[in-house]
């Protein structure tokens, strides 16, 4: 089942009231996000990230273009009820404890008193902030709120999950958590959607992406795809002679990086065998050869580097 | 229950802001001075006085000391009232606060209309308070019970219930506290009174037709607290209400700002 939809979405912004100069935040987007996966939505500031976001939750209106949530266009309210959101930059009520905070959103989202009480002992718990539930928030750290944050975008059991920059602030020992925490929602079947800067984390725990540079979708895929091996091979050597460099590299098309470090770039094991042999026989000691993987990032950086 | 949850969080954004606790003080502290005067002996002297001239002077001096309550309740706790309230509004539209309501399943007019009725019942309640007491106090030692004073609750509130409309659209429209608080008092304590006195004040000084019609249509398109407050005098004295325009136009006024407000908001991008 397709959790969102959306087909050539477009947002024009004007730059100042009633100007006519427009800005052009979202150009016909169109995507699908599946029930049950993790789904990152990478790009620069300014890509237009959080103005996806902000239509998706009806915050702000698109100029163009279909959106459908759970398979139904939106209409009314009602699907948020399904729905939870964790802000970038989020802002609570400062004079509310940590557990007012989850009360006054679990009422509003719709939920029983009575379920928001269960719930809020259940992810207070969760996100280690059992113990701060009676100070007021306005005490809290960074962290301390992004962790509130995150229980009040799961206090009413959505069964998609928008996080807006969710591991900002937060020690990695709080990231490597909110990964699990992602992890075991995703198996009790709920759709997060994911906006981060942070590529590492995004590679970790979501299963596909967009990459979405001025307002535009660059690309799209599944990350284990994106990060796919390359056939790009790095030798750590023994010293390589200066007159040797010319005599391998003329024939090989292979990169230097450093005297006793190279790159080589072929689809062909033969190829790749040929290469050591040949290393071998001009009496290079090969101290170890390494396939190289390609991160998200940098996919992320060359694809948007490319386009800037 | 959503939209009981957020009428109760204006509430408790007033207790927050000790919006609550500023208004008790003050109402208790004109309780307090109003239990001092009563009890001084040139006041208990002059009600010996109106006791020897029978029943109409004990009347006459509590409806004096009432309407005198009414005028006070209107300038202090109204002005301290727009003061207090002008921030919801800005408050809400916090960027990371807004976004967070606007993500619940709760629609923007239903959002405009709790606030409302928030700072309304806000008001409401702390003039029950304040107007019960002295009509309690009052009563007590005079033996006279005069009920249309409490009819002064529902007028008060009223007005405020109008300026408060005006006030929640400035404050969506220009998020800014402060302009709120300057357009509420500079409406209620210059221009409306102005209006109000328009015969007496400006007509004497122009005679061009064209400008009396133009005092004239922002009279009757603009509140009238000051006329609303005449009216509830008025009521008190058991003097008889000319015209009860004021109180229809300036409900229209309100109705036609929550109107603007919910359709600015929800057009509005946040």
């Amino acid at each position: 089942m397709k959790v969102i939809t959306t087909k050539n979405l477009t947002k024009e912004y004007s730059t100042k009231n009633f100007s006519k100069d427009k800005i052009l935040a979202l150009n016909n987007f169109s995507f699908e996000v599946e029930s049950g996966e993790i789904f990152g939505l990478l790009g620069p500031n300014g890509a237009g990230k959080t103005t996806l976001i902000k239509i998706l939750l009806g915050i702000t209106h698109p100029t163009n273009g279909e959106i459908k949530i759970f398979d139904k266009e939106i209409t009314n309210e009602a699907y948020k009820k399904k729905v939870g959101y964790l802000p970038e930059n989020h802002k609570y009520p400062n004079y509310l404890t940590g557990e007012q905070v989850l009360h006054y959103f679990g009422m509003l989202a719709g939920m029983s008193k009575t379920d928001v009480k269960k719930k809020a002992d259940e992810y207070l718990n969760l996100v280690d902030m059992e113990k701060w539930r009676k100070t007021k928030i306005k005490k809290y750290s960074k962290g301390m709120l992004q962790r509130l944050g995150l229980a009040q975008s799961m206090l009413n059991n959505p069964e998609l999950i928008f996080l807006d920059e969710p591991t900002d602030g937060v020690d990695p020992i709080g990231r490597k958590e909110i990964r699990d925490i992602l992890n075991n929602l995703q198996q009790e079947g709920k759709t997060i959607f994911l906006n981060s800067h942070l590529l590492s984390e995004v590679e970790l725990v979501c299963d596909r992406v967009a990459i979405l540079n001025k307002g535009v979708l660059v690309k799209t895929g599944r990350v284990d795809e994106i990060t796919a091996v390359s056939d790009n091979y790095v030798f750590q050597t023994s010293d390589i002679e200066e007159a040797l460099i010319n005599k391998l590299f003329g024939n090989y098309k292979a990169t230097i990086i450093d005297k006793n470090e190279f790159s080589f770039n072929t689809a062909s094991v033969a190829e790749l065998n040929k290469l050591i042999d040949f290393v071998r026989q001009n009496g290079i000691l090969i101290h170890g050869i390494s396939r190289e993987k390609n991160t998200l990032e940098n996919m992320f950086i060359n694809l948007i580097g490319s386009q800037n | 229950m959503i939209f009981l949850t957020l009428v109760f969080s204006t509430f408790r954004e007033a207790i927050a802001k000790k919006i609550f606790i500023g208004f008790f003080a003050i109402s208790t502290l004109i309780i307090l001075v109003f239990l001092f005067l009563i009890n001084v002996d040139s006041i208990e002297g002059m009600v010996n006085m109106v006791e020897t001239s029978g029943e109409e002077g004990i009347k006459q001096l509590v409806i004096g000391f009432q309407v005198v309550m009414i005028n006070i309740s209107y300038l202090l706790i109204i002005t301290f009232c727009f003061i207090s309230v002008s921030s919801f509004i800005p408050s809400m539209l916090e960027k990371g606060n807004i976004d967070l309501l606007l993500s619940k399943p709760v629609s923007r007019a239903e959002i405009i209309f709790a606030k409302f009725l928030g700072g309304v019942l806000l008001i409401f309640v702390s003039l029950v308070y304040l107007i019960g007491f002295v009509w309690l106090i009052l009563s007590s030692k005079s033996g006279f019970w005069h009920v249309p004073f409490l009819y002064s609750i529902f007028w008060l509130t009223l007005s405020f219930a109008i300026i408060y409309a005006l006030i929640i659209f400035i404050g969506l429209i220009s998020q800014s506290t402060i302009l709120s608080i300057i357009v509420s008092l500079f409406l209620v304590f210059i221009v409306c009174p102005i209006l109000f006195l328009r015969e007496d004040t400006i007509f004497s000084l122009v005679n061009n037709e064209a400008a009396k019609f133009i005092v004239n249509f922002f009279y009757y398109v603009l509140p009238k607290p000051t006329d609303i407050n005449q009216i509830t005098t008025n009521m008190i004295t058991g003097e008889p209400v000319k015209s009860y325009m004021p109180v229809f136009s300036s409900v229209l006024f309100m109705l036609a700002a929550l109107s603007a407000s919910i359709f600015y908001f929800k057009k509005k991008d946040y």
